[in-house]
């Protein structure tokens, strides 16, 4: 019997399907690894196991019992313990508050048992003695620590649950190399314990070495399930990219732009997030960012329009080497940057729709007073181009669907042509025809001469329409995949590879 | 050379540690530079008697600032602290004098006046963690809403309380002024208090609240015992402002909201939440108490004291921070 059984369990948030169908196995003593891409549905897969997701539908057993798991507090209580990806933890409280948090030990019902509490966060900062780095101690904040120690702290504490099932939500995408290597000897003295863990990381090299069984999760679905002894890192890589992706053709458009100008350069560009980021764009190129989220590729973009400091290299923009400081330099030399985030950068809320196409073109002709009659003539064309559907330019913007909301965002930067577009993931929650329409329009702006630099966390987004693709690892460029070798299959296999 | 340099990093380490692990300290230092500075114009003021009238004038803020400090741990705010301590204000005049003035019915009014805090603390507790209100509006309109049971309760201000009760307030034993008694028990309290698991959980909760919640801590609940906890430390210090002004007031404690979020920040808390200290609070409470005094002494015209007053606030605001940005 199985420690733990997940059948057909799938949630949904308003139309995005975060997960369809989702069926997962736990036998004790192992470590099971599961993997996918992008927004495959992992985390929440692993967020209902540990009850702070509620499913839609399915069933979940445990030692063949079915259970439900009303909410965090219950799936602790059934011994499910789980590492955040996003990390749990109260930045202003001390490592051993952070361990001992969800199970504070108490003195006389109410009060902190100072002792208790440090005995036994004690015994779990020892198993990572020797490489929690400078700086860390048990009563250091955690806000004060770097980034893999806190990875650190997070794991300490999932270990302090002493639960049978453990879930690791990508516990090492920031550790080093020893902190992996003492990790993976703590694992393994559980997986001899006989506790039973889901593991999840997207280094490919980890997932052989400690994995007993690999099940690949794609588009929100549980695809397939093999013992690791079996099975390769290329028919994973296959699994993850599914049939229809190997058979599908390369990207549309493939001309060669060899011959347009070079509209903007880096050299060596390095800052917090990324490094040593070196590329030529060319007018009327589409040049795609790809790999996994968070290797720096949105950073680089904010870095570009100035909403990110640079720490070091050269911006060349038509031959000309500048420096944005602020994303109003940026904008007056001729940038323009949409995100996919468009509450924090792109939609003024509540606001009429006028107001939301003009801001740009108000900081760039330094208008002061402006006649809204004046205004809708500018902004009409640019936003006909969109194919946006709304009712008047008086209405909200609220009253749009999140795809003509980012259509709206995106005509504001039409009235006055920008040089080079920064494409900050653009479509995310948006719906499958308005995401056809903007990439028809992005094109169409490429073919008219516009530089273009797109980020998008789907990777069938970046196939269809970059020229070229910059594949992010760890804050660099590992890989260029041009012409024919933009295939989903290198797309992985670049993006997998150990950093 | 290099023994200076690391010698000047360690300190410098070390001074980031203290200010990490005792936000207050810019406000112990701007409350010690007040002192001076109010000693000096003065002199009096720093005296025993200048003191316990300060103490005795704002204790009831300094209670007022440690209730709010327990709901912007967690990322709260209350505003209607005010209107709870006008309530608990005419509630034990109220049965005071309806039951006689003894001292018996002094403790037992005072008794039902904590619990009418506690209510009040739960009754915000409630509409803000339970039915997920935003806090601010929500408790402002609590605020008006235990106003109206204060004017129910009370409909005119100018019943007196009993003498044994303010009396009592301004009295000495052992030569000792009474209120340095309540200071005393007051820093016990909040010395305990601080080792709660509460508190741990609230600032968790102020911290990252989804986190806290990920990590399995029963999130509305603890907010609602900070409210709960707020209602009591409001309801004491509403029995301090009766011993204070000894009578009956519906709209007595109404201006004192704003204070006590003021002396909260003064504090070095966080309005955020996760970060603050209770200590730190009845600093800014008497920050602002010696702020007030300071504009009397130097002889500020009647007609530029407020002025005076917030332009002090706000440099006394601006130098926490600069002190607190400096160490780290």
């Amino acid at each position: 019997m199985s420690k733990l059984a997940v059948s057909g369990v799938s949630k949904t948030y308003g139309a995005t399907v975060a997960l369809s169908h989702g069926d997962l196995t736990l036998e004790e003593g192992e470590v099971h690894v599961l993997i996918g891409s992008n927004g495959s549905g992992k985390s929440t897969l692993c967020k209902i196991v540990a009850g702070s997701v509620r499913p839609d539908a399915g069933e979940m057993f445990i030692d063949g019992k079915p259970v439900a798991v009303s909410g965090p507090q219950a799936g602790r209580a059934l011994g499910i313990g789980i590492f955040y990806q996003e990390l749990s933890l109260a930045a202003g409280r001390t490592v051993e508050e952070n361990i001992c948090l969800p199970d504070m030990p108490v003195k006389a019902g109410l009060f902190v048992d100072h002792a208790k509490m440090s005995a036994r966060a004690a015994r779990y900062i020892a198993l990572f003695d020797g490489v929690t780095g400078a700086g860390f101690s048990a009563d250091a904040t955690v806000g004060s620590l770097r980034a893999d120690q806190r990875q650190l702290v997070e794991i300490m504490k999932t270990l302090a649950t002493e639960a049978p099932i453990l879930i690791f939500d990508e516990p090492t995408s920031a550790l080093d190399r020893a902190q992996v290597d003492r990790f993976f000897e703590i694992l393994n003295r559980l997986k001899g314990e006989g506790r039973a863990m889901v593991f999840i990381s997207h280094r490919m090299d980890e997932i052989f070495a400690l994995g007993d069984r690999v099940t690949v999760i794609r588009d929100g679905r549980t695809v397939d399930t093999s013992r690791i002894a079996e099975t390769d890192a290329a028919t994973v890589i296959r699994l993850m990219v599914g049939e229809q992706g190997e058979l599908a053709p390369p990207a549309a458009p493939g001309e060669a732009h060899s011959d347009g100008d070079v509209a903007l350069q880096a050299a060596g560009l390095t800052s917090r997030g990324f490094s040593n980021i070196s590329f030529a764009l060319r007018k009327g190129e589409i040049l795609g960012l790809g790999g996994l989220h968070g290797q720096g590729q949105s950073t680089l973009l904010r870095a570009l329009f100035g909403a990110h400091p640079v720490a070091s290299g050269q911006v060349l923009l038509g031959g000309r080497q500048i420096s944005t400081a602020a994303p109003a330099d940026a904008i007056r030399q001729g940038f323009a940057y949409v995100s996919g985030d468009r509450r924090r950068d792109g939609v003024i809320t509540e606001r009429p729709i006028l107001e939301n196409v003009t801001p740009i073109h108000y900081l760039r002709e330094k208008l002061f007073f402006a006649r809204p009659g004046a205004l809708k003539e500018k902004a009409m064309p640019a936003v006909d181009s969109m194919k946006t559907k709304f009712a008047g330019f008086s209405h909200s913007i609220n009253s749009l669907s999140g795809g003509n909301q980012q259509k709206i965002v995106i005509a504001r930067w039409l009235i006055d042509r920008p040089d080079v577009l920064l494409l900050d993931d653009p479509t995310k929650g948006i719906d499958l025809a308005a995401k056809a329409d903007l990439f028809a329009l992005i094109r169409k702006l490429a073919a008219e001469g516009m530089a273009i630099m797109l980020y998008s966390s789907e990777d069938a987004e970046l196939l269809g329409n970059a020229d070229r693709i910059l594949v992010f690892n760890g804050g660099r460029v590992t890989r260029e995949l041009t012409g024919d070798d933009r295939t989903r299959f290198n797309l992985y296999q670049a993006a997998y590879e150990a950093a | 050379m290099s023994d200076a340099v690391s010698t000047q990093a360690t300190r410098s380490k070390g001074l980031k540690q203290a200010f990490q692990r005792f936000p207050f300290l810019p406000a112990l230092v701007i409350l010690i530079v007040l002192l001076v500075l109010n000693g000096y114009f003065q002199p009096r003021s720093v005296s025993l008697i200048g003191l316990t009238g300060l103490t005795k004038t704002y204790l009831a803020l300094m209670l007022l600032a440690v209730a709010q400090t327990y709901v912007v741990y967690a990322g709260d705010i209350d505003l209607s602290v005010g209107a709870i301590v006008s309530l608990v204000n005419v509630v034990i005049v109220v049965l005071m004098e309806k039951w006689g003035g003894s001292g018996l019915s002094v403790v037992a009014a005072m008794l039902v006046g904590l619990a009418a805090g506690l209510v009040c603390g739960l009754i915000n507790g409630f509409v803000v963690a339970a039915l997920r209100l935003q806090a601010i509006v929500a408790t402002f309109a609590t605020s008006i809403f235990f106003t109206g049971a204060a004017l129910w309760v009370l409909p005119v201000a100018g019943t007196p309380a009993p003498a044994a009760f303010w009396r009592t307030y301004g009295a000495r034993f052992f030569d000792i002024p009474f209120v340095f008694y309540a200071v005393v028990v007051l820093a016990l309290l909040l010395y305990a208090l601080a080792r709660l698991r509460l508190t741990t959980q609230l600032l968790a909760v102020g911290d990252d609240a989804q986190g806290a919640y990920q990590s399995g801590l029963p999130v509305t609940l603890i907010r609602m015992k900070g409210y709960a906890l707020c209602g009591v430390f409001a309801a004491l210090a509403a029995f301090c402002i009766t011993g204070d002004t000894a009578s009956g007031d519906p709209l007595v404690g109404g201006k004192m909201t704003l204070y006590s979020v003021a002396a909260v920040v003064l504090g070095g808390s966080a309005l955020s939440g996760g970060y603050g200290t209770v200590v730190g609070s009845v600093f800014g409470a008497l920050i602002i108490g010696l702020i007030n005094s300071l504009v009397y002494f130097v002889g500020t015209p009647s007609e530029w004291q407020n002025l005076v007053q917030g332009l002090a606030i706000l440099i006394a605001l601006m130098a926490g921070i600069l002190v607190g940005r400096r160490a780290q």
